[in-house]
């Protein structure tokens, strides 16, 4: 709790930094970011570009140190560059996300047109963020006194950390009315058309001068370590409680938002990769095995595939994203189900073996289609062992798909040797539904709904004893919600408390009723170390706060 | 159609008729497959010379291996081979294979190597593999399984005691095998004294020593040291870096049981270099690859995977590349089989033939009757396009050569300037003209520089180059396949033949004379020098002489160098060699329908072959256009966001801007913001649509990898790139 205070500490520094009753401040700082859009939009080239001077020289030298050629035909001009994928960014900070954001209302030309017709509108834009920012008006004036201190104390502010990437600028003006109105500089550069105060135009003056400070600022890679060597988490502390409707439960394929425009473009994308087939069953032929990659669900392309073209042919399609898929599975499909034998040998070399004369013995051609061969539950070693060693048989044509970006690396060398892939780009952006849809997501409010849903389907299955036993639990649980350490209700108490209520009449009885709640991970038994038993429900606690609503209703 | 989605299941299976039955009947099933190229012309050329190329390989592979194999099997055989060969107790003869990194180029060695074990030492070999051992338990089995089922099945009807009883894998133990081995050799032996069958080896071969749990090694090391004594077993370990790799996994105690010789192989780079050279720069192949496309596939070997194998597979999909679905490509054919292929072609493939690039030069050339002919006559056109494609063949015959009689002749000048290897000086000779290079004059004057032995040695293995080359191309004869119908022509072709077979006997003709030439010349001029300097030495030793000295050489500068007339032959031989590279090294690119033989559509290829999933990922997500080419997504800046970008793709745009951890409110009130900008916080606080395309952007990238949960702060994501 006390580091994220910091965080939010060193944060408030830079908004009340340019406050002019405290010039001696701004010496002491060792940087200052720049607070603009159009600043940090003019620097960054100028961050970027020494960055990758020096990379290319060292990687020239590591090249000529290990040997003296170097790799001409392999890298061309449309390359993505390594520096967009890979570079140290720059340490980020909340403004950055505002920026973006910003600029991307500022493109939209709606709101300009709006801008430019009503200055309140834009007023109205940004006024209900204010209603966003939580932190209350004294917390922060508690805070600010803690900065002034933190400032002369120690200059040198770790990465900012924010109370909110939407600290309304407004709201701050209005607080610090007193002092100095200008310290929402991200807000009104960029807009003349708005009308401000004369003070900010000075303050922007001075801002300027503090621009060509900022420029001289290069990202070093030191920068990768200081970013991940701080302990602290430098985000605001919202959460996801404060939406209004957090449990969205359907996760049909009909959310999914797709402009028209894009939908056309995509069938587009998905008519010329199925053109590509012949080109892949010709490749296939040939034994090589055919990766696909890029952005957008490749499975309904194979499906196609499949369909179209591997109609006379045996198939086997794997869906890699499934997650309790074992490689078990995959060998027994084709060596029991398809092949016909009653058991799968256990070693690798065997089945591998066994499958290769079986198929040759038939003259039979396996094709055998991955969806996401990059898939949890193919992650292993083992897994990738066993199909690139069944890829490699004559006999048997992968297709598989990757979608994470790391998916090269499960590879070395005599894995990619035994594969054999010929890689092809068909980025689609057809969403990922299926492939996401076992993924528990972290959306938390999601995975909540699991829960609820869960809960509600036992509890509905109890016993009216049950039921109020259990509920007896939440109900203790969530009165005692705003202790730190909630140790759970001793046994003793519910015991009593159920028999005020008429619910148990024995120790023992109440005993067997909690085996079933324990049973089904709904209640947790934790003893304490003076040997009394503490029962608590490892739910979150507005999750129960929800069923309890929805049950009593 | 949605058959493959299940809650359930993870794999799914479309058996399509087949069905498991030895009575199935074989033809079906493989010609369905094959049926769907068959029929093209351009795919019979492509399978045609990518068998011939096969072969080739395989040739070269076992000329290669033959060596080393033949000093590993001698080096076997030496044990037990004889009776009076004396063994030390418990020490197991083993044979230690450096073989180098590259590890799927070492299958082909270790199939070739138990072959000839095979052939020539046992039956009975065993290869364990790492894949297959996980316990000790795992090893034994498997190799006691090899060594006894292998002869199982070589001897099943005449060895009636052994298959009386199917052998299971869980009984093979190294008790069963002793048993085995004794029933069979010890027993029959002694009773028919055959001295011969007693001694098989077993040969156990370990090919990727590194990759084994070396607990389970030394294990596997001491229980054979135990049984050496009745089982005449010799291990073979193929080890990818250094011997000191088995030093370092075997203690003292295991080591001490092991009689290790190291063999050593071939590096990758010499292999490949081999490979190249006696394959695919030679004027036997068809097909050709350009400058470019081939300095990417050998640098594609030497940053990435060092694999032999991998860089034949990479040839390999260039020339399917090239072939696929281009009948005209089935002119890219061995001279023989050229006639046929033109007068196969069809008039649309003539017609695209007209089309190519190459073709202009050749067209300005003519004079305007045989233009219009060449257009409106096909059977003009075919007759004009076998002259320029025999023409072709002609100019790469010479064009090879010339470049492997440059490669020997500045193999050893100093600076390296265009190379060492025969590769090397292909790829430069392929991109641009050769001859006009400075490095090439540069290297003209080195050699303008070599000493009489140093010339004459260059040049005799010239000639060595220059007789083997015309010695294997000599059965070809292209000459007499010529057509009947053409006699009238041919003459003609004769007489533009300055390149081909002819270009090379004048070389050769030329390079004995010079030859000749320069080991008779009387370098005159440099003996008198060198009196010259015998006489003044005399001089030096005499004390304070210095000035004498300087006043010597003063005198030399300013005495005009006569040339000797060894000096005066090599200047003719060097012009001449000027000369001939001149003729002979010309680029590819400037012949008429070079692009049928030679492969250079590299671009497209590249991206087959090193395949760029991160980088699609990346210009997909930031620049989503790129691929959808829709007019809504243009940005003005590949940083800039809009609210008109597919859901995923703005996500991602506004975690880059965030730090390490993301606070999943604060991204989701960004994406509000940009996708709704003229709504206002309340309005977005009850969208749930938002809120699921949100859920939905943010479950996908998690799915790419992107982020992932983190248990740190409540709802906080961790990014996983930065």
């Amino acid at each position: 709790m006390s580091s994220e205070l910091k965080g939010k500490v060193s944060d408030s520094e830079t908004e009340t930094v340019d406050l002019p009753d405290t010039p001696s401040r701004r010496t002491g700082r060792t940087r200052q970011k720049p607070k603009k859009y159009n600043d940090f939009f003019e620097l960054s080239p100028s961050k970027r570009k020494p960055r990758r001077v020096s990379t290319s020289s060292e990687e020239d030298e590591i090249i000529d140190d290990s040997c003296p050629q170097k790799p001409r035909a392999l890298f061309s001009d449309d390359d993505v560059e390594g520096q967009d994928i890979f570079k140290f960014k720059g340490r980020h900070t909340k403004h950055d996300l505002q920026n973006a954001v910003r600029s991307a209302m500022m493109n939209s030309p709606k709101v300009i047109l709006t801008r430019l017709k009503t200055p309140k509108k834009v007023i109205n834009l940004h006024s209900p963020i204010r209603k966003a920012a939580g932190t209350p008006r004294h917390v922060r004036e508690v805070i600010k006194k803690r900065i002034i201190q933190e400032v002369d104390s120690d200059s040198s502010g770790d990465f900012s950390g924010s109370s909110s990437d939407f600290v309304p600028d407004e709201s701050e003006n209005e607080e610090q009315s007193d002092s100095s109105s200008s310290s929402s500089t991200s807000v009104e550069d960029e807009k003349p058309q708005r009308k401000d105060s004369v003070k900010t135009q000075i303050t922007r003056n001075r801002n300027n001068k503090m621009k060509i400070k900022d420029s001289e600022y290069i990202v070093k890679p030191d920068n990768y370590f200081m970013m991940n060597s701080s302990k602290k988490i430098a985000t605001s502390d919202h959460t996801l409680a404060r939406l209004k409707n957090m449990n969205i439960q359907d996760n049909s394929p009909d959310t999914v938002h797709i402009s028209t425009e894009h939908r056309k473009k995509i069938a587009e994308l998905n008519y010329n990769h199925r053109q590509l087939f012949d080109r892949w069953l010709y490749e296939l032929s040939e034994n090589f095995s055919i990766i696909l990659y890029g952005i957008g669900s490749k499975r309904t392309l194979l499906q196609q595939f499949q369909t179209e073209k591997l109609n006379k042919f045996p198939c086997i399609m794997v869906n890699g994203f499934f997650p309790s898929l074992t490689i078990k599975d995959i060998l027994e499909s084709i060596v029991v189900d398809l092949l016909g034998n009653t058991t799968v040998p256990s070693n690798i070399g065997s089945v591998v073996k066994l499958i290769d004369s079986q198929l040759s013995e038939n003259s039979v051609d396996l094709f055998l289609i991955v969806n996401n061969i990059d898939g949890p539950m193919l992650r292993n070693s083992k897994s990738q062992v066993t199909l690139a060693s069944l890829s490699q048989i004559k006999n048997v044509h992968t297709i598989a798909t990757i979608d994470h970006i790391n998916a090269p690396l499960l590879w070395d060398y005599s894995k990619l040797s035994k594969y054999n892939f010929s890689w092809w780009d068909v980025t689609s952006f057809v969403p990922y539904t299926e492939e996401t849809s076992f993924e528990n997501s972290i959306m938390t409010h999601k995975s909540g709904a699991l829960q609820l849903s869960s809960l509600r389907s036992v509890y509905q299955s109890l016993t009216s004893n049950s039921k109020g036993i259990f509920t007896i639990l939440i109900e203790h649980q969530l009165a005692n919600q705003k202790q730190a350490h909630y140790q759970g209700l001793p046994f003793k108490d519910l015991y009593s408390k159920c028999r005020e209520q008429f619910l148990v009449s024995s120790d023992l009885a109440l005993r067997a009723q909690l085996t079933e709640f324990l049973d089904h991970k709904l209640v947790k038994m934790k003893r304490t170390l003076d040997g009394s038993e503490n029962l608590m429900i490892p739910i979150n606690n507005a999750l129960l706060q929800q069923f309890l609503e929805q049950q009593t209703s | 159609m949605e058959s493959t989605v299940s809650v359930s299941k993870g794999v799914f299976l479309f058996p399509n008729g087949f069905q498991n039955s030895k009575t199935f009947s074989k033809k079906k099933t493989n010609l369905l497959f094959c049926k769907l190229f068959q029929e093209e012309c351009w795919y019979l050329t492509y399978r045609k010379n990518w068998e011939a190329i096969k072969t080739k390989l395989n040739e070269l592979n076992q000329r290669s291996y033959s060596v080393l194999l033949n000093d590993i099997v001698n080096y076997i055989k030496q044990f037990y081979g004889s009776e009076e060969a004396f063994m030390l107790e418990g020490i197991i003869p083993s044979a230690t294979l450096l073989t180098g990194v590259s590890q799927p180029d070492h299958v082909s060695q270790f199939d070739a190597l138990i072959n000839i074990t095979k052939d020539e030492i046992s039956p009975h070999v065993a290869i364990v593999n790492s894949q297959d051992s996980l316990s000790l338990k795992h090893i034994v089995e498997n190799m006691v399984w090899q060594l006894i089922g292998n002869d199982l099945k070589n001897d099943e009807e005449c060895d009636v005691l052994s298959t009386k009883h199917k052998l299971k894998k869980s009984q093979c133990t190294m008790k069963t095998l002793k048993t085995w081995y004794h029933s069979k050799y010890t027993n029959e032996s002694t009773n028919k004294k055959k001295k011969l069958i007693s001694t098989k080896t077993l040969v156990i071969v370990i090919p990727d020593f590194e990759s084994f749990n070396c607990h389970l090694l030394q294990d596997f090391v001491m229980i054979i040291s135990s049984y050496i004594s009745s089982l005449p077993i010799v291990l073979v370990f193929g080890v990818a870096t250094s011997v000191s790799a088995l030093h370092k996994s075997f203690p003292y105690e295991v080591s001490s049981k092991l009689l290790i010789k190291v063999f050593h192989s071939h590096s990758s780079a010499v292999y490949m270099n081999q490979v190249l050279e006696d394959i695919f720069l030679t004027h036997t192949v068809p097909f050709h690859l350009s400058g470019k496309a081939f300095e990417l596939l050998t640098d594609v070997f030497l940053f990435y995977d060092f694999s032999v194998k991998g860089l034949v597979q990479s040839i390999k999909y260039c020339m399917m590349d090239h072939y696929y679905g281009d009948n005209t490509k089935a002119l890219c054919c061995n001279r023989e089989d050229l006639e046929e292929a033109v007068l196969n072609l069809s008039p649309n493939d003539l017609e695209s033939i007209r089309q190519l690039k190459s073709f202009r030069p050749y067209l300005e050339k003519q004079d305007c009757r045989t233009k219009i002919s060449l257009f409106e006559d096909d059977q003009y056109f075919r007759d004009a396009l076998y002259k320029e494609l025999m023409k072709l063949h002609d100019y790469l015959y010479s064009f090879y050569l010339c470049v492997k009689l440059l490669s020997t002749l500045i193999k050893d000048i100093p600076n390296n300037l265009l190379g060492k290897t025969v590769r090397e000086v292909y790829t430069k000779c392929a991109t641009e003209c050769i001859t006009d290079t400075p490095s090439f004059k540069e290297c003209m004057q080195l050699l303008s520089f070599q000493s009489q032995i140093k010339i004459v040695d260059t040049i005799t293995g010239a000639l060595k180059l220059l007789n083997s080359h015309l010695q294997s191309v000599s059965p070809i004869k292209p000459l007499q396949a010529t057509p009947k119908k053409n006699n009238n022509n041919t003459d003609k072709v004769f007489a533009h033949r300055e390149l081909g077979e002819s270009f090379a006997k004048t070389v050769r003709v030329h390079l004995m004379t010079f030859l000749r030439q320069l080991e008779n010349a009387n370098t005159e001029a440099s003996i008198s020098t060198a009196m010259d300097t015998d006489s003044n030495d005399n001089v030096e030793n005499v004390p304070g002489s210095r000035y004498k000295l300087k006043e010597k050489l003063l005198k030399a500068t300013r005495v005009e160098k006569i040339q000797s007339e060894f000096e005066m032959i090599r200047c003719r031989f060097i012009s001449y060699l000027e000369e001939m590279f001149a003729k002979g090294l010309q680029p590819p690119h400037t012949q008429t329908f070079h692009e049928i033989m030679f492969f250079s559509d590299i671009s497209n290829v590249k991206k087959h072959i090193v395949g760029a999933p991160r980088g699609a990922l990346h210009t997909a997500l930031s620049d989503p256009a790129h691929y959808l080419q829709c007019s809504c997504c243009r940005l003005p800046s590949p940083e800039s966001v809009a609210g008109t970008l597919p859901d995923v793709c703005l996500a991602y745009k506004l975690h880059r801007e965030c730090g390490k951890h993301i606070n999943l409110y604060d991204w989701l009130q960004a994406f509000a913001a940009v996708v709704k900008p003229g709504e206002n916080d309340e309005q977005r606080h009850h969208d749930p649509i938002i809120q699921s395309r949100f859920t939905r952007a943010v479950a996908e990238l998690q799915f790419l990898g992107f982020i992932k949960s983190s248990k740190r702060k409540t709802d906080h994501v961790m990014r996983l790139t930065w």
